[in-house]
């Protein structure tokens, strides 16, 4: 027996009328997107059932039985590292009487125990035995098919670990195309891979998710106004003029997902004030430029932002990563990490997260104006004249440039919102689609992504 | 949270315990009125200002709630303090204007001498902050801080607040503790 949500939504909002939601090319969308409760039940089914989401950093759980426990949509997860080295991933959620049996944010675990009747899991999420098991025995109970639900599929690329709650989503190769080949430039600079250090910050944001989203998968506009004062704070001068070079800057996107950067090798990390990391990086770049090639080796620090479709982001040399998990159509809790090259030295390490704490966590002199702005963006939409005006999305709209060579849809100069754009496209297509295979395959991979 | 506690019979005077009790009133009253120049000259030169986010540990786990090395959002020296200080002088921290009202409560202060000149200072804290019309956060724990003799006065050498939510539930955190 399975009831799926589907089959009590009688309302799912379909292409046709989706498609009024959006028109791009003309650089306009409606803030309904932001609002919607029935769009928002849609996204808990079309985007966060179905998308490979991050779950977790392969540093994080390096030991058979480290586990830690994270969100997918509002779905909450255990991911735990097995005894042959893979990583499972199952709801956690005790399939007697529903309560959670994990409670720990992380550690290690030989197995998982529900508080309520004493039901056992194994890691690999088997049913190991529960107290008066004998009362199960005597009516004839199966142990067998009564485990933790596993998640869908599970995949990680250059240690980030991805999970999907759909068996039929593409392979997590696919899902991320071409931009693996710039992912390569900031997670697998030298060869060694990177880890996370310290532990998770966690907070809530009264905003839509997807304004978050949309913030790093292209917004380096905001960048020079919003943060004047804390680029000020940390350098003592604002962040420099970005829309006036726009040869040496780039957004790239493809399948939604999003990179604005810019040449200059270091100008985010810094913004973290600390020479020691500005020096780290110039030395490796040179190292970088050998292995992987001089134009990525300019990425690896510089004035850039990132999403991973649908609410996995990071700041390249503010070295920030986290995840915008949706709480309803206006509330995100925000998951904070700090992700560091495994091969620097300790104290390396060490100055990474202090300055990417002190920038960009709910107390950093940069994220403290973000937060502002997302929630008011998505609460004035509460008044009923107020979301029905449409908001405009149109900057850079003929920047697209096709002979770079480069991976990806290639768009000239980063203070653009072509990745926006991009990034809600994606959403349509997939909100409009009833499975994997409706959804529109705009983006070729390039051969060079391989 | 931080039980531990120095031994009882190393607590200060009344009078010491009075002037103690009203530096950290002091410095709340400086936080809520945003005098943040003169609540950065309370801090010693070799401050360490401590405020890790908890994080929901089994007790049988060695990694403990509160852990040095990990998320937190204060791990900060003079320096990183002062350049907090610098964005909230700042006439574009929009997010700061109109200004965001706040209120330190501080409570339950015990003191106990520590080296010369130094004493451990326990205290609670209730802090609650306003903003624009409707915007109301609150924020509540437990400090323990390292008081040093200064010019008559005292200065802060060292403070960890631990707080009691691990998710926070608020967008930001724009103040001192």
């Amino acid at each position: 027996m399975t009831a799926r949500m589907a089959d009590f939504h009688t309302s799912w909002i379909e292409a046709p009328k989706l498609e009024r939601l959006m028109d791009l090319e003309n650089g306009r969308m409606s803030r309904l997107v932001f609002q919607h409760g029935g769009l928002y039940e849609q996204e808990l089914e079309r985007i966060f059932a179905r998308c490979w989401l991050f779950v977790a950093h392969d540093s994080q759980i390096p030991k058979a039985g480290d586990y830690i426990t994270t969100y997918m949509g509002q779905d909450n997860v255990i991911i735990v590292r097995q005894k042959d080295g893979s990583v499972k991933g199952f709801l956690n959620s005790c399939p007697h009487r529903g309560n959670k049996v994990c409670f720990a944010d992380a550690g290690n675990a030989r197995q998982f125990i529900c508080n309520y009747h004493g039901w056992s899991f194994a890691i690999d999420g088997r049913l190991k035995g529960m107290h008066a098991s004998e009362a199960f025995d005597s009516t004839g109970f199966d142990p067998a098919g009564h485990g933790l639900h596993p998640v869908a599929q599970i995949d990680s690329y250059r240690g980030l670990i991805f999970a999907t709650l759909d068996p039929h989503a593409p392979p997590l190769a696919e899902y991320l195309g071409d931009m693996r080949y710039y992912l390569d430039a900031v997670f697998d600079m030298d060869g060694e891979g990177t880890e996370f250090v310290g532990g998770c910050v966690k907070s809530v944001i009264r905003c839509n998710w997807k304004l978050a989203a949309e913030n790093f998968v292209g917004d380096a506009l905001h960048a020079g106004w919003t943060h004047d004062s804390g680029a000020r704070a940390m350098v003592g001068e604002g962040v420099g003029e970005l829309h006036k070079n726009p040869q040496q800057s780039y957004q790239v996107n493809f399948n939604g997902h999003g990179w604005e950067f810019n040449q200059d090798i270091i100008g985010n990390c810094a913004s973290l004030g600390d020479k020691e990391l500005v020096k780290y990086l110039y030395a490796l770049q040179p190292h970088v430029a050998g292995r992987l090639d001089e134009f990525r080796s300019r990425m690896i620090g510089s004035i850039s932002s990132c999403t991973l479709f649908p609410n996995t982001s990071f700041l390249p040399g503010q070295n920030t990563f986290r995840t915008w998990h949706p709480r309803g159509p206006q509330e995100i809790e925000v998951h904070i990490w700090t992700f560091v090259n495994k091969s620097a030295p300790p104290d390396i390490k060490e100055r990474w997260r202090k300055g990417s704490m002190l920038t960009f966590s709910p107390s950093g002199v940069f994220e403290m104006d973000d937060g502002e702005n997302w929630e008011y963006a998505t609460r004035t939409n509460e008044g009923y004249l107020t979301r029905q005006q449409d908001l405009y999305i149109g900057l850079g709209g003929n920047t697209r440039v096709y002979d770079t060579g480069l991976p990806g849809n290639v768009h000239q100069g980063q203070v653009n919102e072509a990745n926006q754009r991009a990034f809600y496209q994606r959403w349509l297509d997939l909100m409009g689609s009833a499975s994997w295979a409706e959804v529109p395959q705009r983006d070729v991979p390039a051969e060079a992504s391989v | 949270m931080n039980a531990s506690c120095a031994a009882a019979d190393s607590a200060v005077d009344i009078t010491l315990h009075h002037r103690i009790t009203q530096f950290l009133y002091r410095e709340a009253r400086l936080l809520d009125g945003e005098c943040w120049d003169d609540w950065l000259a309370l801090m010693a030169d070799d401050i360490h200002y401590w405020m890790p986010m908890p994080e929901n540990r089994r007790r049988a786990d060695s990694m403990k709630a509160y852990e040095a090395g990990r998320g937190a959002l204060f791990d900060d020296g003079l320096l990183d303090l002062s350049r907090r200080v610098a964005r909230f002088k700042q006439p574009s921290a929009w997010a700061e204007d109109p200004p965001t009202r706040h209120v330190h409560v501080v409570s339950g202060v015990e003191a106990f001498h520590a080296a010369a000149g130094e004493y451990i200072v326990h205290s609670t804290f209730v802090n609650y902050r306003s903003r624009g019309e409707r915007d109301n956060d609150s924020l509540v724990g437990r400090r323990q801080d390292l008081l040093r003799v200064h010019a008559n006065d005292f200065q802060l050498a060292r403070r960890t607040i631990y707080i009691t939510q691990s998710v926070l539930l608020a967008k930001n955190l724009n103040t001192f503790l």
